[in-house]
């Protein structure tokens, strides 16, 4: 079934790009909303038709038996969560962009379908090597959305995304091959099984598992991204159309931290637990240094970029707290993260579309014209701030909990991030929807059904995040219970 | 009692309500259901505390649903009644219902926007909700649920008039200064939870005896540093006064009878851990006596009538810390009830005056309004007594209870700061009062009032309110005893330091009096160097605001401003630039002239022979 579903994916991609000339302008759009509520509703029944030994769905079979790469898909409790937040996201990304695209309807909606595919690969596959695959997957069409339809500064924005992830994408490949030979030379068995990988790591000498290790976080902390490789991001986020920024913030960022969470700690806990002071003294710096970045920002757009590193730093913070609390933390702010950014990077679209502008000093007052997104922008910036009750909440109060016992002050200095969140998000509040009306903006479109059907959705979604987290929690445990790195 | 959830309920389904109907109910119905589902809720609070004292049970739980449970983290949302709920749950139902009923009057119409009524009245609602939340909770998160929720709505409603920047401004003021509180109670609470490994607050003070007392001390640190926020006390006072900017009714129930007396309920709540730690107390006092004076002077410096109460709220929930910090617990709730009393009333009945002053609020611009607003004037003159504690209306009561037990628990420092700071209050109180209502009108009034609706509405409340200011002190005694202690452990009512307690504030209203009356001219010494000096200084509070601008605003803003370009990226555009110059330099030799490619060849082959000749 996995394999069916980025099949399906993949497939509707084609077809997408085909119906814009055999059947018209709207269809692409259509096929891809298809095919995200067909894969939403996939995820649901796999959700419904509940876990054996963890798993919700499985499959594995032979790929290059030669050098023992197998497709090797698994569907546990945590991606599961993640393959549903994608496919949700997908059906939020393509309702923000409904009629953004002057040109090129298939094509755009075939690079959509294209990422969202390699993302479920890469939160499934168990292989390596089908994980690099996967990686470099959502890699390029990730690329064309930016560089094609992405804003005035578009050509910089998209190779410089290019670059970082292609060269901390390198480091990895380096490490895994390393990682393989290493363990060939240890068991005389060639594998890019993560399950035998994961038993071989302990056979390592100790400096080669450190290096190894941070192969594995780099590339990972880039897609995080974490200071200080977080510059892409901005660029990258700000010249994107809505589409591209609400799946690269909702979605592709927590690829980074899922490789984190899945590859390099369990590979080489060791070497983690050794490491964890750095990634949580990198998680409280990004949480500050992302906090403060965002507040200094006067486009909007960009201001939620660098909003994205202070919420990620949690992730980080979490992780290598290394207790429960910590682990479910960065996995609960993954998720509610992509809901309230993605609101968020849908209404500075939505903003872009209306005021052809994303500078905050030719906003202002324009509650006035749009209570409705008004009223949108609060709540996800009361969500994102972490006011309790909605799923931000819960996911940095539980990173931040874990943190303390782990280390006393850097979990204080993660705590006053909290202090510039209200900072940034208020100041972002205040300058767009806030005090006087702009005189110079006469008129703006509220939303309607369409958007704020999807904004409904993802309003319901944080609340009941933040109110009764515990089926979320519960599926999440069980992922990091077989990760067998915590005490 | 199992309909004890439907207190907080109620508010919450008023405000889901009007939030999903988009202000698009007629105000009317929106006046219903705004101030009706606060109503409800305080006779249902009435009802259960009614079942509650005659079950004669020292608690009831009431058990909703597990939060969150991950490893030993499992806090419940559960609803907890005690007398000191009770008390807590009956001030934020009643007084905020009576503020509610007036606010249907105060609001109608005045408003910038179409929906405002029922945005007003959605976000007042909330309040409601969160504020239960906050004293109901069993579980230290779900305090900080509601914490956080009261400290959003307070927020929300400061800047209900958001196109004037400046009511913006104070309204992030006041979540950011209390949300530095938050960090530390934030802290608090994890520090807690890894030394007794819950967050339940019976089962961690039942624990607290067993603990380190410099944990102790420290977690007590903590939690304060959250009251002093939340609390406007000593040092993260600054944005009370600022939060005047809200409309009056919301001043009168956020700014004065419930969200800044939430730091009083955290104490006393956790009183089990405080009682482990005499230093923490004594801090907790200090911090109380310090407000109280600095406050009071500033006062007596203002002339905008809502920065004289809030100053006035200020010092009064001094008073409250000071109380906890001395050991006399159940007078601190006391006070804090009597308080959201007559606070409520003058915040109310100022709120009429500056609508009939069409929302002028400098009380110099005013004058003689005595005859002209009875009712606002005898209801401000009531709260007035209440506040100053004129024996035997309910501000006497409490003020009494506390300043007494400092004197016998914490000595003449505190009883002397309190003792002042009373006598303060009365000079600052009757200069409010001269001022606004004797001598010249300066500004003719207007009937404010739209109609029967609104003028009943407004009404009541003060009345109600008047009421309870005088007479509110009587039910109050002996509630408390049996969860926090007696209220006052005094042999003696008519020992001369109780009739010196009970003299002061008589002495300076009859002081204030003849001197805001013009009976004794105090004139050369305010115009003195001295006394100029000393007049700008409290008001401008103190110079805190002066120097938090300095040392943190201004840095802050100075730094995101110089690195609005992010200088980690110079790294990458410093990469980006050498690879790009390579380029340009290698790009350069491929001119395509011959001579240049042979020049280049003769070159590069002497050099080569030059090395290998050397390396031979």
């Amino acid at each position: 079934m996995i394999l069916l579903a980025i099949l399906l994916l993949l497939a509707a991609g084609v077809v997408a790009w085909a119906s814009e000339r055999f059947i018209g302008a709207n269809a692409p759009r259509w096929v891809s909303l298809t095919a995200f509520a067909a894969g939403l509703a996939w995820a649901a029944f796999e959700c419904w038709s509940g876990a054996a030994d963890g798993l919700y769905a499985a499959q594995s079979f032979e790929w290059i038996p030669r050098f023992g790469i197998n497709v090797i898909l698994e569907l546990d409790g945590l991606s599961l969560l993640l393959v549903a937040l994608t496919m949700f996201l997908g059906i939020v990304a393509v309702v923000s962009s409904w009629d953004e695209m002057e040109t090129g309807h298939g094509f755009f909606q075939f690079n959509i379908l294209w990422v969202m595919a390699g993302v479920v690969g890469v939160f499934t596959a168990m292989d390596l090597f089908l994980f690099f695959f996967f990686w470099e997957v959502m890699l390029i069409p990730m690329y064309f959305l930016i560089a094609i339809w992405g804003h005035e500064n578009k050509g910089y924005a998209s190779m410089k995304f290019f670059l970082f992830t292609q060269i901390s994408g390198l480091l990895m490949l380096l490490a895994i091959l390393a990682l393989v030979f290493f363990t060939q030379a240890a068991t005389g068995e060639v594998t890019f099984g993560y399950a035998a990988l994961k038993n071989a790591g302990a056979s390592l000498p100790a400096d080669v598992r450190t290096w190894l290790m941070l192969g594995f976080f780099v590339a990972f902390a880039t897609k995080l991204p974490s200071v200080p490789f977080h510059t892409w991001l901005p660029d990258a986020h700000t010249q994107a159309p809505t589409a591209g920024s609400v799946i690269l913030a909702g979605i592709l960022l927590k690829t980074g931290a899922y490789g984190i969470i899945r590859f390099a700690v369990p590979l080489f806990p060791e070497a983690s637990l050794d490491f964890a002071w750095w990634g949580m003294l990198l998680g409280a710096a990004s949480i500050l240094y992302g906090g403060v970045m965002a507040f200094s920002q006067s486009d909007f757009k960009r201001l939620v970029a660098y909003s994205s590193i202070a919420h990620m730093g949690f992730v980080l913070l979490g992780v290598y707290a290394f207790n429960e609390q910590g682990m479910q933390g960065a996995v609960m702010t993954m998720i509610a993260h992509g809901f309230s950014t993605a609101a968020l990077f849908m209404m500075a679209g939505a903003l872009q579309q209306r005021l052809h502008t994303r500078e905050m000093s030719r906003m202002g007052g324009l509650w006035k014209h749009a209570p409705r997104m008004g009223v949108m922008t609060m709540f996800f910036v009361v969500a994102s701030v972490g006011t309790p009750g909605l799923g931000n909440f819960v996911g940095e109060f539980l990173a931040l909990l874990g943190a303390f016992k782990q280390n006393v002050w850097l979990a204080v200095a993660a705590t006053v991030g909290i202090v510039v969140a209200a900072v940034y998000g208020l100041h972002l509040l205040q300058r767009s929807f806030q005090g006087e009306p702009n005189p110079q903006i006469e008129a703006m479109d509220d939303f309607g059904f369409r958007e704020m059907s999807v904004m409904a959705l993802m309003m319901l979604g944080l609340v009941w995040l933040g109110v009764y987290p515990q089926p979320v929690l519960e599926m999440s445990a069980a992922t990091i219970a077989g990760l067998g790195v915590l005490p | 009692m199992e309909h004890l959830w439907l207190v907080p309920a109620l508010p919450l389904l008023g405000f889901l309500v009007l939030f999903l109907t988009e202000g698009r109910l007629p105000d009317r119905v929106v006046a219903v259901v705004g101030a009706g589902s606060v109503g409800l809720a305080a006779l249902v609070a009435l009802f259960v505390g009614y079942q509650f004292t005659q079950s004669g049970v020292a608690s009831h739980p009431q058990v909703l649903w597990t939060w969150m449970a991950v490893g030993s983290f499992a806090p419940t949302v559960t609803l907890h009644l005690d007398s000191l709920s009770l008390v807590m749950m009956g001030v934020v139902t009643g007084v905020g219902f009576l503020i509610h009923l007036y606010a249907t009057g105060y609001m109608w119409k005045d408003h910038e926007e179409p929906r405002g009524y029922s945005r007003f009245f959605a976000y007042m609602n909330l309040f409601v909700f969160a504020m239960l939340m906050l004293v109901l909770g069993d579980n230290l998160l779900v305090l900080f649920l509601g914490w956080e929720g009261v400290g959003l709505c307070s927020y929300l409603l400061i800047g209900f008039y958001h196109r004037d920047g400046a009511n913006g401004y104070a309204a992030r003021k006041a979540f950011v200064v209390t949300r530095v509180g938050d960090t530390a109670l934030a802290l608090g609470l994890f520090l807690l939870f890894w030394e007794v490994g819950t967050l339940h607050i019976q089962d961690a003070l039942d624990q607290a005896a067993a603990l380190d007392k410099t944990t102790v001390t420290v977690i007590c640190l903590l939690l304060l540093g959250g009251a002093v926020g939340k609390s406007a006390q000593v040092p993260l006072q600054t944005w009370l006064p600022d939060a005047m900017a809200g409309p009056t009714p919301v001043s009168a129930l956020i700014h004065a009878a419930t969200m800044v007396t939430a730091g009083v309920y955290l104490i006393a709540r956790m009183q089990g851990l405080y009682l482990e730690s005499a230093d923490a107390r004594h801090v907790v006092a200090l911090v109380g006596l310090v407000t109280l004076l600095v406050s009071s002077f500033t006062a007596l410096a203002q002339t905008d009538i809502k920065r004289i109460l809030a100053y006035s709220t200020m010092s009064q929930i001094g008073y409250m810390f000071m109380a906890l910090g001395v050991g006399a617990w159940s007078a601190a709730i006391f006070h804090l009830m009597t308080h959201a009393f007559f606070k409520a009333l003058l915040f109310l009945a100022a709120g009429s005056v500056i609508l009939a002053m069409h929302h002028e609020q400098d009380i110099f611009k005013m004058g003689g309004l005595r005859k002209k607003l009875p009712v606002p004037f005898w209801s401000m003159a009531i709260g007035s007594l209440g506040l100053m504690a004129f024996p035997f209306t309910s501000g006497f009561f409490s003020k009494d209870a506390i300043l007494l037990t400092a004197w016998t628990e914490a000595g003449w420092l505190y009883w002397g700061g309190g003792v002042l700071a009373a006598g303060l209050t009365a000079l600052y109180t009757v200069r409010m009062m001269v001022i606004t209502f004797w001598g010249e009108t300066k500004t003719e009034p207007h009937d404010a009032s739209h109609g029967g609706f609104s003028r009943t509405n407004m009404w009541l409340p003060l009345v109600a309110l008047c009421a309870l200011s005088i007479g509110g002190g009587w039910f109050g005694i002996g509630v408390l005893d049996d969860t926090l202690g007696a209220l006052i452990e005094v042999d003696s009512h008519f020992s001369p330091v109780a009739l010196a307690t009970m003299a002061m504030p008589i002495l300076m209203i009859g002081l204030g009096w003849l001197i805001f009356t013009g009976r004794i001219n105090v004139q050369g010494l305010v115009d003195s160097a001295v006394g100029r000096g000393l007049r700008r200084f409290f008001a401008g509070g103190w110079g805190f605001d002066w120097v938090y601008d300095r040392v943190f605003v201004g840095p802050f803003v100075w730094f995101a401003k110089a690195n609005k370009g992010d200088f980690v990226d110079w790294t990458y555009r410093l990469t980006a630039g050498v690879v790009r110059a390579t380029h340009y330099v290698a790009a350069l030799t491929q001119s395509g002239r011959l001579r240049w490619y042979a020049a280049n060849m003769a070159a590069g082959l002497v050099v080569l022979l030059l090395f290998v000749a050397g390396w031979l």
